[in-house]
């Protein structure tokens, strides 16, 4: 059977290597103040403070960025054998990973309030995609285990 | 839905590689088909009869909770 929407296998070592920093960098940014200089950019001449120029820094963007393209080429590249079987396991994943995001967006927004609320916003823009990715190689990892019994 | 794959494979003396090979899956799937923990498509299910060289139905039958 035909899957499609799916990267090359390739894309998956790929997506790693682009993941791991962009987490790297995001985390270093949100708790250390990291950024790039080279990142910070002019959107306004004359703007700022005292006739400066209006910047933004882009360190962000590119880690938030990174990481969104680094989880969707994991999780959406083809297995080695990609076949009917492996597709009824992302799919499933994929649903699970709903449920569990907004179970933890509910009990988040209960429980956690005020500014603090932001940084649970900003985790939520991840946390589908990565629940998913995990529960697709857990399933994955016991699918292979199965024959090594 | 039970199946008789293994009795098939046996018959015909192929492995579940061999047989995964043939249809283009992984063994991991030929395993699971044959233990019951996949229902395979139609699709697979008609490769899987041309290799036996057998009908769907002589190789799959529905099971009464099914």
């Amino acid at each position: 059977m035909k899957t499609q929407w799916l990267f090359p296998h390739r894309f998956r070592l790929i997506g790693w290597l682009i993941l791991i920093p962009s987490v790297a960098l995001g985390l270093a940014y949100m708790y250390a103040e990291f950024h790039f200089e080279f990142l910070t950019v002019s959107i306004a001449k004359g703007r700022g403070f005292l006739g400066s120029d209006l910047t933004i820094n882009l360190t962000d963007e590119v880690a938030a960025l990174g990481v969104i393209a680094g989880l969707l080429m994991i999780g959406f590249s083809k297995e080695s054998i990609e076949d009917e079987m492996v597709s009824q396991m992302r799919l499933e994943a994929l649903q699970w990973s709903i449920y569990v995001n907004y179970i933890v967006l509910a009990i988040a927004i209960l429980f956690v309030h005020g500014e603090r609320f932001f940084d649970v916003l900003i985790y939520n823009m991840f946390t589908m995609l990565i629940v998913f990715v995990i529960r697709f190689n857990m399933l994955l990892y016991k699918n292979s285990r199965v024959l090594a019994l | 839905m039970k199946n008789r794959i293994k009795v098939e494979r046996a018959e015909k003396n192929i492995s579940q590689a061999e047989l995964a090979d043939q249809i283009g899956v992984s063994r991991q799937t030929i395993n699971s088909i044959e233990t019951g923990r996949y229902v395979p498509s139609t699709i697979l299910a008609l490769k899987m009869a041309r290799v036996f060289d057998k009908r769907v139905e002589e190789i799959f039958q529905l099971e009464e909770t099914d």
